[in-house]
């Protein structure tokens, strides 16, 4: 993939139907043309722009790593397991209420409930459930706003779709809770911001969450109708190894599902991603494997930082140090993502040569490789 | 009464679907038939009538009726409504005498760059033995609808001295044709047109 | 409104050919008229209904063509002079009746006009009928001039009583739209009373009004032809200008008489040139035509769509003595004259030209050249497009939407209306397939049952509101029965719109102006047992959830009534805007925004203009009807709506 910026046409030949659309939204409303629909990027009428927003900021279009790093951490891009970092700990909320409703320790609510609070943000981007477990982008301006948005249900949805659709007058100041992909997309805005109504400049707190692949919206919310009563499914869970499965809580019991017949709805292009821990968010957070009721929390930026001091002043936030073994293995699985997806982009292009959307430096190719 | 200068007389109204040219091409031919003249009209009708290219034909003699077309290369005067149809039909019908008036007021069309209307009045100067261009439609707005371009254009058509029809008749017609209010500025917009042409 | 009821014998009125035609039935007497509306046929019925009240007679806007000769023979039977008047398509609406009722004869005179469209400027098929006259045995006149339209029509009547035989009438667009000199005649004021007398005058014991024994009224029927051509042998409407002996013989009829004038003028060939103009075109004056085919070794057809003339001529011919003149024959077989599409004067001189070895030019070369020089770019076509306001734009946007989000390839089959303009840029060219009223719905009842063979395409079928009356009400019907996977969208603008807006069973008026019952459509359907959404096409977000919805079903048809009022007929009523619009120039972005001007390069609207000076959009205060939809579609919310 060269380095060009180009137009809607390309963006679906060389990465929707290429197989390497992650579904972040990125591209989706901020023109009248590409919008989301049901698990896909639809492009509804053509346009002749040559050079478009949609191409310039998908995250599957070719990224210079270094580029990106110096606009978010001032270096060039170190290749590490966990990216640019400038402490790694677990925490867990302190807040019972959020505690009850969150996917592990509730971080990501406590987080976005103080920045609230203390009028850091006036509201967050989040991915919101239906009753039928249809995932959508949802602006949450309040605490409880954003408690309805805890949990997870692991499918790929077009959270950034909401972003682009904020009017560009608007002062609004917002959190954006994203995945790796999107994260990715939200730096690329950051490095050259948009000239049409998208502004990035209202994004004052990426949240990166960890991921390992997303779920295909289409195919498996129509797996999960068929096989449970989908509004009373009260949360997901994928339980930590040697488990190997995916759990549904429900009135009368959680339902397990063997993971293998689960990873069939794998969006195709997870395979070709080299992120598990949103590595240019501010804050990353993920569980903490083994240790029930906890967040493995990434601070990356001065921003983050100061959120996380604050919160532990203020007492809403239960900070202890990530156990050295936790912290090896989480590196081990963000290394070995990285390497996979190497070796995938490789096969599909053919050509040791073509990374199609990733732009590293050769050293740390070759180490990726090695 | 004046005589025809050439039997047939032939006169192209041209314009775009909706702006009005079967009621101009109407009245002008009623004026004729009142002073006992054969008149053929021949009009674009259907799916053309939406915003599309239209254009009428009149054909105006003593002796005899003609058919609904002006053979191509054959108009004596141009009644544009349109710019860019005016010159569309000067360069199908006219010739080295044909007379244009014609609104310089654009309608663009859908989908497409309209020309620099320079050009285009520039095209139509080039193509006319005479020619006026007067904004009709900014007028009209004045008069507090659009649609009475026409009857400013009707105006100049008479005003402008080449045509067989004098305001008396043109007027007869219009007292006919508008009822009550309506005449009223119908008939201020067709003075205006005459003194358009004056000027 | 037209002024073909005006009570003043030997004043002339500037008719055009359908008003002529309409003056000509109210000067034969008609009680009677009925149509269904098509272009360029309707402005007989406009005329004819306009002044029914007044001159005491019945006429309506039938359902569909065949029901409306229908409506017109009962009259005849019961000894009333009718007349029906259809395009060149209703008249294959009308054929099986036709082909019946010619067989049995009729009471008073029985009219049917047919207007065919040479170039199918307004139609979605060019056909000529003349033929079916030929075929059917029905006698048929064809006018040459606007006069001629109104004598013949009243004539006409006579005729068709005198064979007992209904008659056709065959005009073109050229004589139907253009307008010419008419000398009106009298007004008749004779009071009528309708009986209805079934005996047969042959066999009485049999009903009169019965196409049986056919066989023995079709010897019947030659019968009255060989009349009908002992009467057309000395009619006034063939004639004959020109030389004694003529180098070339034109024979021509309808519109062509005044092209084939006009071109032996343009080409000054008076002297050279005779003309022979024929208004009864069948049965042909088998002696008039052989004593004028003596006159020239050389014979020029000229005639509008098909070698009609010139095949039934040559048939003549060929039963013609040996001894008898042989003339060569020029038209249609010799490539001197299209065999479609519209005539004009141009295309005659150009084959009178070539015929006799002439250089025709109409104006001084070198202006020709200037003019030729014009660039191309100062003359941007204007593309048939909706009219602004249309609701069927929004219609269309909201079904290109949803057929994209469905994304499994669906498409629109429809038929001939407005909404037919959706095959190109006005609608997003998602009318895939478009031939006669109704057939949208019927194709897509065969697509429908196709699942067995892998397609999964979702098909939506389009109608208009009067088109679903017309036509479609059987294919839906048949989908029902048969259970055939499609979704039925009907475009309720509430009127015949393409035609002018003429009322329809749903509209709750007659066409004289009457309140009457309104077929609800809805309730139509439902008793059917077919799923109905209704929506508004202007509310874009909501159709088009509609549309998904529906799209997502599986199983028999299911019905989408888009239901907006046409824009010009609200407009005629209303007479005030829906709302305020205008373009905000600070908000909108223009080239900046990324849209890639949406609003005019895809919308299309022409209400919404591209001002290349600014680089941002306009709205034309003159052309904007202010519907308010161009609102939703803008990303930047710069076209403001506001209510009035």
């Amino acid at each position: 993939m060269d380095m060009k910026v180009k137009g809607s046409k390309e963006l679906l030949t060389e990465v929707t139907d290429a197989g390497l659309c992650t579904l972040c939204g990125a591209c989706a409303g901020g023109c009248p043309y590409l919008v989301s629909y049901k698990g896909r990027i639809v492009l509804l009428d053509s346009c002749t722009l040559s050079e478009g927003q949609c191409y310039q900021y998908c995250p599957r279009t070719y990224t210079d790593m270094d580029v990106i790093s110096q606009r978010v951490f001032g270096t060039p891009y170190s290749g590490d397991e966990l990216g640019t970092t400038k402490e790694v700990l677990m925490a867990r909320s302190t807040d019972g209420h959020i505690k009850e409703r969150a996917q592990y320790g509730g971080t990501v609510t406590t987080l976005l409930s103080l920045a609230l609070e203390e009028g850091l943000i006036d509201g967050a981007i989040l991915t919101k459930m239906s009753d039928d477990k249809t995932p959508s982008a949802f602006l949450a301006r309040s605490r409880e706003e954003m408690l309805k948005c805890a949990g997870s249900n692991y499918m790929a949805c077009p959270v950034l779709q909401a972003l682009n659709g904020i009017p560009k007058d608007s002062e609004q100041r917002l959190a954006v809770v994203a995945m790796p992909c999107q994260v990715l997309a939200l730096s690329k805005m950051r490095e050259e911001p948009p000239q049409n109504r998208v502004n990035i400049g209202n994004v004052k707190l990426v949240v990166g969450l960890f991921c390992t692949w997303a779920l295909s919206p289409d195919g498996f919310h129509q797996f999960l109708k068929e096989n449970l009563d989908l509004p009373q499914v009260t949360k997901f869970d994928i339980p930590p190894p040697p488990a190997n499965i995916f759990e549904a809580y429900t009135p009368s019991g959680k339902i397990s599902f063997p993971l293998d017949e689960i990873r069939k709805f794998v969006m195709p292009a997870c395979a070709c991603c080299l992120d598990m821990t949103s590595e240019f968010a501010d804050i990353s957070v993920g569980s903490v494997e083994g240790i029930e009721g906890w967040n493995t929390v990434i601070i990356r930026t001065d921003v983050g930082a100061q959120l996380i001091e604050m919160a532990k002043e203020k007492g809403k936030l239960e900070v202890d140090i990530l156990p050295p073994e936790n912290l090896a293995h989480l590196k081990e699985a963000s290394l070995l993502k990285k390497k996979r997806a190497l070796q995938e982009i490789i096969t599909r292009s053919g050509d040791r040569n073509n990374l199609l959307y990733v732009g590293l430096q050769q050293s740390i190719i070759d180490r990726l490789l090695a | 009464m004046k005589t025809l200068t050439k039997d047939p007389l032939n006169l192209i109204i041209a314009g775009v679907g909706g702006q009005g040219n079967v009621v101009i091409s109407l009245l002008i031919g009623k004026a004729f038939i009142r002073e006992g003249y054969f008149v053929t009209i021949g009009e674009t009708y259907g799916a053309s009538q939406r915003s599309g290219s239209v254009m009428s034909h009149l054909r105006i003699s003593r002796e005899t009726e003609y058919s609904p077309f002006i053979p191509s290369g054959r108009a004596d005067i141009i009644l544009g409504m349109e710019p860019v149809e005016t010159l569309r039909i000067l360069q199908q019908f006219g010739n080295s005498d044909v007379i244009t008036i014609a609104n310089s007021r654009l309608i663009h069309a859908a989908g497409m760059e309209y020309p620099s209307l320079d050009k285009i009045v520039e095209a139509i100067e080039g193509l006319s033995a005479k020619s006026w261009l007067i904004n009709a439609t900014d007028e009209a707005v004045k008069l507090g609808d659009p649609i009475f371009a026409n009857m400013i254009l009707i105006g100049a058509l008479v005003g402008s001295g080449i045509f067989p029809i004098d305001s008396k008749s043109m007027e007869l017609v219009l007292r006919e044709s508008f009822p009550g209010e309506k005449l009223e500025t119908n008939m201020v917009a067709f003075n205006k047109g005459m003194e358009l042409v004056v000027q | 409104m037209s002024g073909v009821g005006i009570d003043a014998p030997g004043s002339t009125q500037l008719f055009i050919g359908n008003e002529a035609i309409a003056r000509g039935a109210l000067e034969a007497g008609i009680g009677l008229a009925s149509a269904y509306p098509g272009t360029p046929s309707t402005e007989i019925m406009e005329s004819l209904i306009s002044v029914a009240k007044e001159k005491n007679f019945y006429a309506e806007w039938s359902i569909n063509e065949k029901v409306a000769l229908e409506v017109a023979a009962g009259a005849s039977f019961a000894g009333i002079r009718a007349i029906t008047s259809m395009k060149q398509n209703g008249v294959n609406v009308v054929f099986d009746f036709l082909a019946n009722i010619v067989m049995s004869g009729i009471g008073a005179g029985l009219i049917l006009v047919s207007c065919d469209d040479p170039s199918a400027i307004s139609s979605s098929n060019e056909q000529d009928t003349r033929h079916i006259a030929k075929w059917l045995d029905i006698p048929l006149l064809e006018p040459g001039t606007f006069q001629e339209a109104k004598d013949m029509t009243k004539w006409a009547f006579d005729l068709a009583e005198e064979l007992n035989s209904i008659c056709m009438i065959r005009s073109v667009t050229r004589i139907a739209h253009a307008r010419g000199n008419v000398t009106l005649g009298e007004l008749p004021k004779k009071e009528q009373k309708a009986h209805f007398d079934s005996i047969c005058p042959v066999v009485p014991t049999l009903p009169k009004f019965i196409p049986y024994p056919s066989a023995w009224l079709h010897s019947q029927l030659h019968a009255k032809l060989d009349k009908a051509r002992e009467l057309f042998e000395s009619s006034p409407f063939n004639w004959y200008t020109g030389p004694e002996e003529a180098e070339l013989l034109l024979i021509t009829c309808g519109s062509c008489w005044l092209y084939s004038l006009e071109a032996v003028n343009a080409l000054k060939l008076e002297s050279k040139v005779g003309i022979l103009k024929l208004g009864t075109i069948w049965p042909l004056p088998q002696k008039l035509i052989e004593t004028h085919l003596g006159k020239s070794q050389k014979i020029l057809m000229v005639e509008e769509i098909d070698p009609f003339l010139e095949g039934s001529i040559k048939e003549l011919v060929a039963d013609l003595p040996p001894d008898s003149p042989h003339p060569r024959f020029y038209g249609k077989h010799s490539g001197h004259i299209n065999a479609y599409g519209e005539l004009n004067p141009d295309m005659v001189i150009e084959a009178i030209a070539k015929i006799m070895g002439l250089a025709y030019q109409p104006r001084d070369p070198e202006y020709s050249k200037k003019a030729e020089e014009v660039p191309i770019t100062y003359m941007p076509p204007r593309i048939m497009t909706f009219c602004p306001g249309c609701p069927h734009r929004a219609a269309f946007w909201a079904i290109k939407n949803a057929l994209r989000l469905d994304g499994r390839d669906g498409f629109v089959t429809g038929d001939i209306g407005c909404y037919s303009m959706a095959i190109g840029p006005a609608g997003f060219f998602q009318e895939r397939t478009m031939y006669c009223m109704g057939a949208g719905a019927g194709v897509a009842n065969g697509l429908g049952k196709l699942g067995q063979f892998g397609f999964n395409q979702p098909v939506l079928a389009v109608c208009g509101d009067s088109t679903f009356f017309h036509a479609t009400i059987p294919a839906l019907i048949n989908g029902i029965y048969n259970q055939s996977n499609f979704t039925l969208i009907i475009l309720d603008n509430n009127a015949t719109a393409m035609t002018g807006f003429q009322p329809h069973p749903g509209t709750g008026v007659t066409g004289m102006g009457e309140t009457t019952r309104a077929v609800d459509m809805e309730a139509l359907c439902h008793s059917l047992g077919v799923q109905v959404e209704v929506c508004d096409p202007f509310d874009l977000e909501n159709t088009t959830a509609t549309l998904l919805k529906a799209l997502a079903q599986d199983g028999g048809p299911r019905v989408v009534i888009m239901r907006r009022e046409c824009e010009l007929v609200r407009a005629r009523r209303d007479k005030k805007p829906l709302y305020k619009v205008h373009v905000d120039p600070d908000k909108c972005l223009g080239e900046a925004c990324g849209c890639d001007r949406l609003c005019t390069r895809v919308f299309g609207c022409q209400g919404m203009v591209w001002d290349s000076e600014s680089g941002k959009a306009n709205i034309d205060e003159t052309i904007c009807t202010s519907c308010g939809v161009c609102a939703d579609i803008c990303p930047q919310g710069a076209i403001i709506r506001e209510a009035v």
